[in-house]
């Protein structure tokens, strides 16, 4: 039979685009946030960044050289770095990374390059071969995946460009397929937290965890460290809840509020990301606690989570450095030179509580 | 001529679905190069024995023997594989898939390596469909082509898929004359290569033109078989209905009083021109207060159609209705029912009842912005208004609080008129108001019918029970392939004069009103109906 | 007739069926609360009750807006875009004050709701597809505003987020008064019985004139609001923006509410009481969970159970 209705599909479509975006520019232009008033502060400069320490190589660790890699030396002054970023830089740690590289080539006075690839993996790839046709003399990746990068790497290596990765590891070669890999030790950030945790409460007593994601390696890592550590050091403190609060404030809230209603008995929380121990804090201020009440240590070392110290609520947080533009290009510089350098190269992580959150806030990434 | 052995014949064909006895003792036999009418209304048995040929349903007894094998098929592609294809109404074909691909299905030409060969395809296919008077190009999606051109590739898929028997339902319910034209020519041409089809149409005019013998059936029996050249027109529509010719008008059989006086000369109801692509062409009907007028023709001859172009249900292409000198937006339910206007729909289980809804919410449905104030509903007044309808009409329920969908048929309807008497409307379109319901019911909606007329309501009633829009009716318009043909009043409201308008015979020793010209039995049948039509409306 | 006679007995596994139907989500929450007063350490206690009400409010405030749209046989997957597009909105418009940025807040959401309503009531896109579409694009949206998580200070946000009546938060308030409200829109005005009618069978309502696309407009529209008021709520609880995770499986969450609560996908029946025993139920169920520190796999395995039970439940009525 017939379509009893009849309809203007030629009209409505047009409308509803052009509403929406007549919605988005609105909104956009006229929008006035709490934070404009008293704007400063608020961009995400890395100007107290300059420290930054090795904590590896060990000594013995296994090492890379531009003999080995293959390459010519050259002079990182005034040589063209390419930058490929995994993620949009929309959360505290990809921001502070990206500016951090810039920041140093910058300083440095190095033409850098940089790519996004949005979180899309196909796009990953053609970005880094774009700034390969660039021009690009050397290569810094925060890679998305670990796997699938052999066209990249093969043409990497047609053109003798050396390429260092950052926060996670490739799958391939060392000084063959790329020249180092820096990063963070997620096992390590939970045995520091786990001492944090330890001499809050004396190491005794009952704590809980609030899991990242499932399947997520920082989660299982972080755990790892925290548990195999309190194990060792404190066996009187007891791990009696573990629930995941997804790496979300509103979950990590979520979940604090449970735990206090059944475990009111509970001495500390290690939550495996700041804004799930921000979340903790917000459960903790609604259930008319007061600060030191309930011990929470965190890891990131975002500002918020710094300032949950200085304000009481936090006991300490352990850093996820992602500052790696110094060491990155100290390594490409040694590595240029012709020096020696190492394949595996752990960044030192801060730590933050009572004693220097106050000192030491403007350093916390926003 | 000695016709040659029987490619199909099928010999005391039954099948029972629960509560029907939908096909009882049916015998059909085809040869090769024959075309056969098969023709029926309404229930009459047509679907299920076309079903039944094609494997969709399994008969509970009887033999299907085809090229002098008793066969079963357990499925439409068996069928398909054995050599009976089926168009239907409706394209079944895939809409993303190309017109090659299409055309191909189930039976694609492979390369030596098993893959599929487009380049055989592609040009075989354009090949068949330039047979069949198609010229696209082949690698089009399928949906990029017209209603009539998927038609003619489900056409070509078909035959070629080496049928021997050919079933075609309604096939050119959404042709052009044109397009029609070149489905003669294929089928005369399948018929020169010795392939038999089954033509199942309502459009007189086309079986005449193209069919060698005919069956009708009617309630599941077939009531006569032969060639279609011994039967005339006339005698063809009386078998189809059911009713002798000459046949003494039996009174009293419904319970119409049968006259009704038009108070007032002025219509309430004008419809002018009313057209709707491949359904309605030009049709006029006029409607007085307290009249009832019937809307009389054939299954398919736009009788539904005209009632929902004229209830706004229908966006019309062209034409206006005018109901108490106002006239209406068209393709709007709403405005027109402000005006006044209410449609008892055909198919009630669908269109009509609400089902999980009660009886109580059923009524209110239409009204309920008028029992309301500010948007909240008085239960108080919904309570009175129902109340009043269950009584006046006599609803049989439980409660006010039963659920519609679980009220026999009868009281289904009456709650669809309860709902549009309780608009007050103006002019009442009531389509198979009586179809599918208990001998008491009807009696009892014939009669508040009646009642409604009498009151002054305007009624246009469409109905295929020839008593009841005979003897219900003041006046009859005829509709025949989706125009007007003819209208009846006064004496002149019969069956007899009733089936020779449908058939297109001038009644014998009278002068139909507005008999539109239209007899001439043209093969072209839609450009001789479309004059007419053209002519009728004029009136 | 006979289909009456039918009709008149139904088997014993119909009526259990039924049963189940009708009162199996009462049921389920009673048999919760019986166990967790019975193992659950501190369970019994006023500040216990409050914080399960709190946490369940934003969800049962969305499940309200999702029944009346699976009252009309639609679905709106965006509800969880909208609550993010909220809590962006809010932290956008702040500086103006509370009470202007929540009417931007509300702008916005309309236009949301507006946008799948006309898709779907005007193009004729499939709800599913339609929400589906602005599901994506409203997120988006959300994090084009606001690409990161903002801490929000304002006192009026926080007092709504924090703050009560008698003991009684202001989050519960809202979700029992908007519950309240949307009972009695289904029960008592013309709009609620048009938008039943729609749902149960869309031909026949179009057939009987009733304003079919003004109807399904103003569902979307409604749900989208509704979904607005949760992201507020669930910001000003929260004290930050966050768009990123705010309202994430949210559409799930509230589908799940109103299909174990015993409204049909089918449409034709809102069951407001049961779409808000059903948000409870999840929430005692997760709870529960939480409180014995069960694995988090378990709780989904748990919801599943669930679902499948109402499904199962819902079939007697499917086959009429």
């Amino acid at each position: 039979m017939q379509r009893t209705t009849h309809r203007s599909p030629l009209l409505a479509r047009p409308v509803i685009v052009a509403m929406a975006a007549a919605v988005a520019l609105t909104a956009t232009s006229c929008a006035k946030s709490e934070d404009d008033a008293s704007a400063g502060g608020k961009s995400p400069s890395a100007a107290a960044d300059a420290g930054q320490k090795v904590a590896s190589p060990k000594p013995g660790g296994k090492t890379c050289t531009i003999d080995a890699y293959g390459g010519e030396k050259l002079d990182l002054e005034g040589a063209t770095v390419g930058f490929s970023q995994s993620e949009k830089e929309a959360n505290p740690f990809r921001i502070a990374e990206t500016q951090s590289i810039k920041d140093e080539a910058a300083k440095r006075g190095v033409k850098l390059l940089t790519a996004n690839a949005q979180s899309q993996f196909s796009k990953q790839i053609s970005d880094v071969q774009d700034l390969l046709a660039k021009g690009a003399d050397l290569l810094v990746i925060a890679p998305l995946n670990s796997d699938g990068w052999d066209p990249v790497l093969q043409a990497a290596a047609a053109k003798k460009v050396p390429i260092v990765t950052i926060d996670r590891k490739i799958n391939a070669t060392a000084c063959e397929d790329y020249v180092s890999f820096i990063a963070s030790d997620f096992v390590e950030q939970g045995r520091r937290a786990a001492d944090l945790m330890i001499e809050a409460t004396g190491g005794k007593g009952e704590v809980a965890i609030l899991l990242g994601a499932a399947g997520n390696n920082v989660t299982t890592e972080r755990t790892k460290g925290f548990k195999d550590r309190v194990a060792e050091k404190a066996p009187g403190l007891k791990v009696v809840f573990e629930q995941t609060g997804d790496f979300a404030r509103e979950k990590g809230q979520q979940v604090t509020e449970q735990l206090i209603q059944s475990k009111p008995g509970i001495k500390g929380i290690y939550a495996e990301n700041d804004e799930m121990g921000l979340g903790a804090v917000a459960a903790l201020k609604g259930a008319g606690k007061k600060a030191g009440d309930v011990e929470i240590v965190t890891v990131d070392g975002t500002r918020n989570a710094v300032q949950g110290i200085v304000d009481g609520w936090i006991t300490g947080v352990v850093e996820s450095n992602p500052r790696f533009g110094p060491l990155a290009f100290e390594t490409l510089d040694a590595f240029t030179q012709g020096k020696e350098v190492a394949q595996d190269i752990i960044i030192e992580d801060g730590a933050y509580d009572a004693s220097n959150a106050e000192r030491d806030l403007g350093r916390a990434y926003h | 001529m000695a016709p040659p052995a029987e490619v199909l014949a099928v010999r005391g064909l039954s099948k029972t679905f629960p509560g029907v006895r939908a096909l009882d003792d049916v015998d059909l036999t085809l040869h090769p190069g024959e075309v056969h009418a098969l023709i029926g209304e309404n229930g009459a048995g047509k679907s299920t024995l076309i079903k039944l040929l094609t494997g969709v349903h399994r008969p509970d007894a009887g033999d299907i023997v085809f090229q002098g094998r008793a066969v079963s098929f357990a499925t439409p592609l068996e069928a398909q594989k054995a050599g009976i294809s089926t168009i239907y109404q409706e394209v079944n074909l895939i809409p993303l898939l190309s017109v090659a691909r299409n055309l191909f299905l189930g039976r694609e030409p492979r390369t030596r390596f098993g893959l599929l060969d487009f380049a055989r395809m592609h040009e075989e296919a354009g090949e068949t469909l330039r047979a069949h008077g198609v010229r696209v190009d082949v690698r089009l999606p399928l949906r990029a082509l017209g209603v009539g051109a998927q038609q003619m590739v489900a056409l070509a898929r078909a035959v070629a898929t080496e049928a021997r028997v050919v079933i075609m339902d309604e096939p050119t319910s959404s042709l052009e004359p044109r397009e029609v034209e070149t489905l003669f020519s294929v089928i005369r041409r399948l018929r020169d290569d010795g392939i038999a089809v089954v033509y199942v149409s309502h459009r007189l005019d086309e079986l005449y033109a193209v069919c060698d013998t005919v069956t009708v059936l009617r309630d599941g029996r077939r009531v006569h078989h032969g060639r279609l050249a011994d039967l005339d027109r006339l005698s063809l529509v009386s078998t189809m209905l059911g009713r002798e010719l000459g046949e003494v008008r039996k009174e009293g059989l419904t319970k119409f009083t049968g006259d009704h006086h038009a108070s007032g000369t002025r219509p309430v109801l004008e419809a002018r021109d009313l057209t709707v692509p491949h359904r309605l062409r030009g049709v006029s009907v006029t409607v007085r207060p307290g009249e009832v007028v019937g809307l009389g023709g054939l299954l398919g001859s736009g009788r539904t159609e005209t009632a929902k172009a004229i209830s706004g249900a229908l966006a019309t292409s062209s034409g206006r209705v005018v109901v108490a000198g106002v006239p209406l937006r068209g393709g709007s339910t709403p405005a027109a029912i402000r005006a006044g206007v209410s449609l008892l729909p055909e198919d009630r289980k669908s269109e009509g009842i609400v089902p999980g809804l009660s009886v109580r919410e059923n009524i209110a449905l239409a009204v309920l912005p008028r029992l309301s104030r500010f948007g909240l509903v008085s239960e108080a007044r919904v309570d009175r208004v129902v109340d009043t309808f269950i009584e006046r009409l006599r609803i049989k329920a439980s409660s006010p609080h039963q659920k519609v969908g679980e009220l026999s048929g009868g009281n289904q309807q009456k709650v669809l008129l309860a709902r549009w008497l309780a608009m007050n409307p103006k002019v009442l379109l009531l389509d198979e108001p009586t179809r599918g319901i208990d001998v008491g019911a009807k009696a009892e909606v014939q009669k508040l019918v009646d009642e409604l007329a009498e009151d002054g309501l305007a009624v246009l009633l469409i109905s295929s029970d020839l008593e009841e829009l005979i003897e219900g009716s003041d006046r009859v318009v005829v509709l025949k392939d989706g125009a007007v043909v003819g209208e009846l009043a006064g004496d002149e409201v019969t069956e007899d004069t009733l089936m020779r308008t449908i058939a297109g015979h001038a009644p014998a020793g009278r002068t139909a009103v507005r008999p539109a010209g239209h007899t001439a039995v043209a093969p072209a049948g839609h450009t001789a109906g479309a004059t007419a039509a053209e002519e009728a409306g004029d009136g | 007739m006979a289909e009456a006679a039918l009709r008149t007995a139904p088997p014993d596994r119909t009526r259990v069926l039924q049963w189940l139907q009708t009162y199996g989500v009462y049921a389920g929450v009673a048999l919760l609360l019986v166990v967790n007063i019975a193992v659950t350490p501190y369970f019994l206690s006023a500040e216990n009750f409050r914080t399960q009400a709190v946490q369940v409010a934003p969800v049962i405030i969305v499940a309200i807006g999702m029944a009346l749209v699976i009252g009309t046989e639609g679905i709106d997957l965006s509800v969880g875009a909208v609550m993010a597009l909220a809590a962006s909105v809010t932290a956008l418009y702040l500086g103006y004050g509370l009470l202007p940025a929540l009417l931007v807040v509300a702008v916005f959401a309309a236009a949301i709701g507006l946008a799948n309503g006309a898709l779907v009531a005007l193009v004729g896109v499939q709800p599913i597809v339609a929400t589906l579409a602005l599901m994506v694009g409203g997120r988006g949206l959300a994090l084009v505003l606001l690409p990161q998580l903002e801490d929000l200070r304002n006192p009026g946000l926080a007092s709504l987020g924090s703050g009560a009546v008698l003991g009684v938060p202001y989050l519960i308030l809202v979700a029992g008064v908007l519950a309240l409200l949307a009972a009695f829109v289904v029960r008592r005005t013309t709009f609620g019985r048009q938008l039943l009618a729609i749902g149960d069978s869309r031909p026949a309502a179009q057939l009987a004139g009733l304003p079919v696309r003004r109807v399904l407009i103003i569902v979307y529209v409604l749900c989208a609001l509704l979904a607005a008021v949760a992201g507020v709520l669930a910001t000003a609880r929260l004290q930050a923006s966050d768009p990123t995770s705010l309202g994430n499986l949210m559409e799930l969450s509230a589908i799940t509410a109103v299909v174990v609560g015993g409204t049909p996908l089918t449409g034709g029946r809102v069951n407001i009481a049961g779409t808000v025993a059903g948000a409870v139920l999840i929430q005692l169920l997760t709870a529960t969970l939480i409180k014995h520190d069960l694995p988090p796999s378990w709780t989904q395995i748990a919801q599943a159970i669930v679902i499948v039970c109402a499904v199962y439940a819902a079939r007697g009525r499917g086959k009429r």
